[in-house]
């Protein structure tokens, strides 16, 4: 029987930051993820390393952890920390008197928020409406990249043992006498059943977190929260534009590579798998948006997301915008089972702070001394600009600093050496987010890839502008001739499941050229290449 | 300006054919072009309907489709004019509309279409024992792995070689169809030589990726000869050198008839004479510019081309003569779940409604503009991309305008 | 987006449906390109990214074949005059790049010296026989174009008009003032015919247009910047700027637009015609002049790339059929390859002269009497790939009005 100390359950930016706290604190510890990485909250969401300032007014407390973490994730997190900076405007429809509020919250939290004249903020962000925007301070928010920091974490896990399982779902604990024994899991692929043998678990699912509870016969205050967002084709934005007014929906944007996200709403939902939008949910995000950005309904949409915040609910607590985005730990010894504990609610901002705090609980139990160290050891070794710059001449323009982002010190070399070698590998697969070939064969080869999504959010093909209309054929047939064999050679279906990803996020935005670009994708898959929605006649 | 016989707005597969089928019937005609059209992106293939006789299903269709109003006598015109057309730049098109021929696609599965250029008709492959799948060093988006695997679903029976030829592409940007189609042409022979090596007999076949040259058929003509098995062309991942050939068949049509042709071209809004139209109004960075027509035949697209757009929900528009749009109302019939699935999308239904004469026609079905005919993807009422019928309802909606 | 045609908000229109890349001539001709999609609005994208630059962007030769092959209306190729110029600004220019970018100036100093114009002929000549061309990475096997001993604008003033109430003023471009002064003499007599009385405005720098396709992007603007303020004066006057060159008309009436996005710049281009565009203006409002000598020719008439851009329809060859007995057959053999001074460049010499190979094919035909091209160099490159001299459709028109 496979054998850990420490089970984590869901592989979102919490679980992930615990399973690296352990491993560097020398606890054998193996996190097992019923879908692929960060399908939770963790990726579906705006992608803003908070300064602390949308919390300066309502809870201080949760402002100073922001800005803490911030500085911190931007030491430790360079290849997937953009430091762009943010800008709060206040428009000419909101409170004034927040604006003072404001200012003063983020003087005592200790976040710096410079104010700056109109004409500054107009030169900073051109597309900003004139008409509306009444004043303009910085602030030191940055965008993070969800997929590229849950690798990361990966990464630096592995190098203290740390090991991982994606798409093996939790489907039950093996307990005696209340003490925990085991957590009993299923390979979604293959539909095996087996146990993992371990002293403790974590519950770390987010949204999901009630689900696996039940599973241990407890009962976990978590409520899923839907927040949809847009992503638009460019950088409308250079900074995280946020508006200065008592937090909202649709009232971030912020810039993400070669994208923008604009976020979020905020629906209570059963089911946390809901990850669905619909065009009312567009519409009002656009409505509140274009008060910011004037022009908002004339960029390109590429398509709509939304994933689902895992509230805590105190027993009696508020729900939706209004509960708390502070954390819980429960150790349900209390509940009668040893051994087994929960981590829910929280941010991503925050999720090292929570990992540290509940691998503090931990590592009591397991009388293991060794001190935190998460805060001070860089998540992975930066590509340096020496081997970018010797890289540069086998990459295409524009695309060495982001595949060394993305790949890291070791795959890196391992991509610029097929590269080198195989000039047929420069070819690209990804035209619109300049992804090489040479890059998803590196991944395609990984034991963690086993559908083409997989792929897909580790080097970002499909997710530019034609949204997977050119890199679909080419991804699957890539994954085909390199990937895992049981689950690779299905091309079409590959394909396939590769395309209606996409048309997921699309399908509630199917309007302007958001609509033009899948009349295209249709005109190449269904008439050109006989693609059906059966098997093949 | 002068005035124009006819004046067709869109340079996509329906307005070149109308350009055409006017022309060749002494009209005046002005063809008016903003961008290039869809057919540098298509199969080059003409699919009509997919049924085993599209000409037998064409009958059971409701009325309100646009084969209905066109005709069957107009469709199966339609198809003759159009393989006159492409004969006369020595590109050759098989089929008829009783049947259907197979074609293989760029990903192993096989399509179906009455009308198929002579080199991707993939009708003998059956009777064939082994099959040779051409992978080309250096040619992006051609996987014949990929192919192969699927292709042996439809002929288990058969033995599967996959060859790799260096036809010496490497050593520039990545190669495209379309680029390798280029290279080629005026050098057949190192293709010719690399495909001779594998000794394939007449019992053989040879697929490749469509790079049989962009303009008619003189490449294969080079090529084909030389070899006892037969080979045939794929489609492709866009720029498609299949659709390139058609393109530029019609063009040189028309150039020889005397067609003007205006690039660049967006035309506005119309003139109009009561329920006429007398001219079209073309914008330019800084004024605008009649064109005086007898007739006019609308020929812009649905959504992909711009011939239809809509920047808000639940509100598409036409937007030159402001021609109501109907479309299906309402997030869920706007698009099914699935992008793949056996029925039609909702929003590819979108389109202007017309009376048998191809006029555009208002709710109550009164005509808008009598000397106006709309053809091609605008057309409402059907999603011509599942049906598989784009090619076929545009020619023979352009064939039908253009006569009238 | 304060301005929609300013070329770097139309990047996000692309749908990359590769229109461009199947239309553009430079693709079929080099596999070094990289080709319009992915260099402009792609690449576009992923600017932020990294400080770089596409080293195949040189190879984009500004014919805009590629803008009007796209069905979303992306300035392509601005957008690669505009990358362009972010290379040169860390980058030192060549001096055959200096130099092509600079007719006027040079124009201007070989006219310094006495007899200059007649010397600079024999020293070009000179020049290539001792390879000094390609050592200042010219393409060697070209002639440089023979210099007028008077330029145009010095020409102009002994040329007898009566003065009229219908005033325009004519910018020549560089090439018609410093290589081709009877261009300018044969406008001046078909607007005279037509009752208008031609002025010109020595003020008028050199449209810019070399100067944006090599790199000088600050020192295009400056031109614009005057030449704007000058088409604003003489608009305020009512009196409307006309030019036979189709690449200054198309600088004047869209690019400078699409580069620096000033709205006076759009203000002064509503006052700037093409020639034959403002005749056919003439003709519709019945003001033409239709007293015109038969001529019993016909005419092969190559349409410049940059006329196509227009979307003006074909004014010349519209007007020239007016010409009893005149029969004008476009040639419909795409773009000649020379797209400005790209073909003068040694390096880009072969590509223009592919390009143009099948133009030349066509031209070779001599199915007709005279090839006619609105555009300085087209007629150079035609003339340089066949032998064959072709004049502007001006000089045409100007003949019936004997």
């Amino acid at each position: 029987m496979e054998k850990a100390t420490v089970v984590v359950i869901g592989g979102g930016a919490t679980g992930l930051g615990i399973l690296r706290d352990l491993s560097m604190r020398g606890v054998k510890t193996l996190l097992v993820e019923k879908n692929d990485l960060v399908n939770g909250a963790s990726s579906r969401y705006h992608g803003l390393l908070h300064s602390g300032g949308r919390y300066a007014v309502k809870d201080q407390e949760a402002a100073k952890e922001c800005i803490i973490e911030n500085q911190i994730m931007r030491k430790i997190g360079k290849s997937c920390v953009e430091p762009c900076g943010g800008m709060f405007t206040r428009l000419d429809i909101d409170d004034e008197a927040y604006e003072e509020a404001w200012v003063k919250g983020c003087a005592d939290s200790g976040i710096e928020a410079t104010p700056i004249t109109l004409d500054e903020a107009f030169k900073l962000e051109p597309r900003l409406s004139r008409r509306h925007v009444k004043s303009a301070y910085l602030v030191p928010d940055a965008a993070v990249d969800g997929f590229r920091m849950s690798w990361q974490l990966i990464d630096s896990s592995k190098r203290y043992g740390g090991q991982l399982k994606t798409y093996t779902e939790v489907i039950g604990f093996d307990s005696v006498n209340g003490e925990l024994r085991g957590v009993k899991v299923r390979n979604q692929f293959t539909g095996e059943e087996y146990e993992i043998a371990c002293d403790i678990a974590v519950n770390a699912a987010g949204g999901w977190a009630g689900f696996v509870g039940k599973l241990a016969g407890v009962e976990i205050g978590v409520q899923p929260d839907k927040g949809t967002l847009i992503a638009f084709n460019q950088r409308i934005v250079n900074h995280v534009v946020n508006r200065l007014h008592k937090s909202s929906d649709g009232d971030i944007f912020v810039p993400h590579g070669s994208i923008t996200i604009l976020g979020t709403s905020s629906m209570s939902i059963p089911d946390p798998e809901d990850t669905s939008t619909s065009r009312e949910e567009v519409e009002s995000l656009l409505k509140i948006g274009e008060a910011t950005f004037e022009d908002l309904r004339d960029f390109r949409i590429l398509r709509t997301f939304a994933g689902s915040r895992p509230l805590y609910i105190p027993p009696g607590g508020a729900v939706g915008r209004s509960a708390s985005r502070g954390f819980a730990i429960v150790d349900h010894e209390q509940d009668g089972l040893k051994g087994l504990f929960t981590i829910v609610g929280g941010k991503f901002t925050t999720y090292r702070l929570m990992a540290e705090k509940m691998c503090n609980q931990i590592c009591a139990k397991l009388n293991n001394t060794t001190p935190c160290r998460t805060a001070e050891e860089p998540l992975v070794e930066e590509v340096s600009q020496e081997d970018k710059d010797r890289a540069k001449k086998f990459f295409p323009s524009y695309g060495t600093n982001l595949a060394a982002t993305r790949l890291g010190v070791e795959r890196f070399k391992k991509v610029v050496e097929r590269l080198e070698n195989d000039p047929e590998s420069r070819e690209l697969v990804c035209e619109c987010e300049n992804v090489t070939r040479a890059e998803v064969e590196e991944i395609c080869k990984d034991d963690t890839s086993f559908i083409v999504n997989d792929v897909r959010r580790r080097t970002r093909i499909g997710m530019g502008t034609c949204q997977g209309n050119f890199c679909a054929l080419r991804a699957a047939a890539v994954f085909a001739d390199t990937g895992i064999e049981s689950t690779a050679k299905d091309s079409l279906t590959r394909m396939r499941e590769f395309l209606q990803g996409r048309w997921k996020g699309i399908r509630p935005v199917l309007l302007g050229r958001t609509l033009r670009e899948t009349e295209m994708t249709r005109a190449i898959y269904e008439l050109s290449m006989n693609v059906t929605g059966g098997e093949p006649q | 300006m002068k005035i124009s016989d006819l004046i067709v707005i869109g340079g996509g597969l329906a307005g070149l054919m109308s350009a055409a089928v006017a022309a060749s019937r002494g009209k005046k005609v002005t063809l008016l072009t903003y961008g290039s059209g869809s057919l540098p992106l298509a199969s080059g293939t003409i699919d009509f309907l997919n049924a085993e006789a599209p000409d037998a299903a064409i009958k059971n269709l409701p009325a309100h489709h646009p084969y209905k109003k066109i005709g069957l006598k107009n469709i199966d015109a339609a198809a003759k004019f159009f393989c006159e057309v492409t004969a006369q730049d020595n590109l050759p098109y098989n089929g008829r509309l009783s049947a259907q021929i197979p074609v293989v696609t760029a990903v192993g599965t096989l399509k179906y279409s009455a009308l198929v250029p002579e080199s991707m008709d993939a009708s003998r492959l059956a009777s064939k024992k082994k099959i040779f799948v051409a992978g080309i060093k250096g040619l992006k988006d051609f996987y014949a792995k990929m192919l192969v695997d699927n292709l042996k679903k439809y002929f288990s029976d058969k033995t599967f070689e996959i060859v790799n030829l260096d036809l010496e592409l490497l050593g520039g940007r990545d190669i495209t169809s379309m680029d390798a189609a280029q290279i080629l042409t005026g050098n057949e022979q190192i293709l010719a030589d690399g495909l001779k090596k594998l000794n394939a007999t007449e019992d053989d076949a040879i697929i490749i990726p469509p790079i049989l040259g962009l303009e008619g058929n003189s490449s294969r003509a080079e090529v084909k000869p030389q070899l006892r098995a037969e080979i045939f062309e794929t489609t492709c991942l866009p720029p498609s050198p299949p659709g390139i050939r058609l393109q530029r068949a019609f063009i040189k049509y028309l150039q020889k008839s005397g067609v003007r042709i205006f690039e660049n071209s967006k035309v506005v809004r119309g003139i109009f004479d009561g329920k006429k139209i007398s001219g079209v109004v073309v914008e330019n960075a800084v004024r605008e510019k009649i064109f005086p027509a007898r007739k006019v035949i609308l020929a812009t697209g649905g959504f992909y081309s711009g011939g239809i757009t809509m920047r808000e929900f639940e509100n598409p528009k036409e937007p030159i003569f402001d021609i109501p749009v109907f479309f299906p109302m309402g997030e869920n019939n706007w698009s099914n779940k699935n992008l793949f699935e056996n029925r039609p999308q909702g929003f590819s239904m979108t389109g202007i409604f017309t009376n048998e004469n191809l006029n555009p026609i208002d709710e109550d079905g009164k005509v808008l503009f009598e000397n106006l005919h709309v053809v091609g993807a605008n057309l409402g009422g059907s999603d011509f991309i599942f049906e598989r019928s784009a090619g076929g309802v545009a020619i023979s909606s352009a064939y039908k305008g253009a006569i009238l | 987006m304060s301005d929609t045609t300013k070329a770097i908000f139309t990047g996000d229109r692309c749908l990359s449906c590769t229109s461009c890349m199947a239309n553009c001539p430079v693709m079929a001709a080099v596999k070094e390109y990289r080709g319009p999609k992915l260099v402009a609005p792609a690449h576009g994208r992923m600017h932020f990214s990294q400080e770089d630059v596409e080293a195949t962007l040189e190879f984009c030769s500004n014919c805009k074949s590629c803008d009007r092959a796209c069905p979303s209306g992306v300035a392509v190729s601005t957008l690669n005059m505009l990358q362009r110029a972010e290379y040169y600004k860390k980058h030192e220019h060549l001096r055959s790049e200096d130099m092509l970018a600079h007719g006027e100036r040079m124009a201007n100093l070989i006219r310094k010296i006495p007899f200059g114009a007649t010397f600079s002929n024999i020293g070009m000549e000179f020049g290539k026989a001792l390879g000094v061309f390609s050592a200042l990475g010219l393409a060697g096997e070209r002639n440089m174009p023979a210099y007028a001993s008077t330029p145009f604008k010095d020409l102009f003033g002994r040329i007898k008009q009566t003065p009229t109430g219908k005033k325009i003023v004519l910018f020549t471009g560089c090439y018609i003032n410093d290589n081709e002064p009877q261009v300018g003499e044969a406008f001046v007599k078909v607007f005279n015919a037509n009752g208008y009385e031609v002025l010109i405005d020595k003020g008028f720098n050199c449209c810019g247009s070399p100067l944006v396709v090599t790199g000088f992007l600050d020192e295009a603007r400056q031109h614009a910047d005057n030449n704007v303020a000058r088409i604003l004066d003489w608009k305020k006057k009512g009196i409307p700027v006309v030019t036979p060159c189709t690449s200054c008309s198309l600088m004047l009436k869209e690019e400078y637009h699409e580069l620096f996005g000033e709205h006076e710049m759009h203000e002064a281009a509503e006052n700037v015609y093409d020639a034959f565009e403002f005749l056919e203006i003439l003709q519709e409002r019945g003001e033409f002049n239709e007293n015109l000598k038969p001529l019993n020719q016909k005419f092969l008439y190559h349409v410049p790339c940059h006329l196509k851009s227009q979307a003006i329809g074909l004014p010349a060859q519209n007007i020239l059929e007016e010409i009893g007995g005149v029969k004008v057959q476009t040639a419909d053999a795409g773009c000649c390859g020379i797209s400005g001074n790209y073909g003068f460049r040694k390096d880009k010499y072969n590509i223009s002269m592919k390009i143009g190979a099948k133009l030349f094919e066509r031209v070779k035909r001599k199915d007709f009497d005279k090839v006619i091209s609105d555009c300085g160099t087209c007629r150079m490159q035609i003339h340089h790939g066949t032998e064959i001299k072709p004049v502007h459709p001006i000089e045409i028109l100007a003949a019936a009005y004997d």
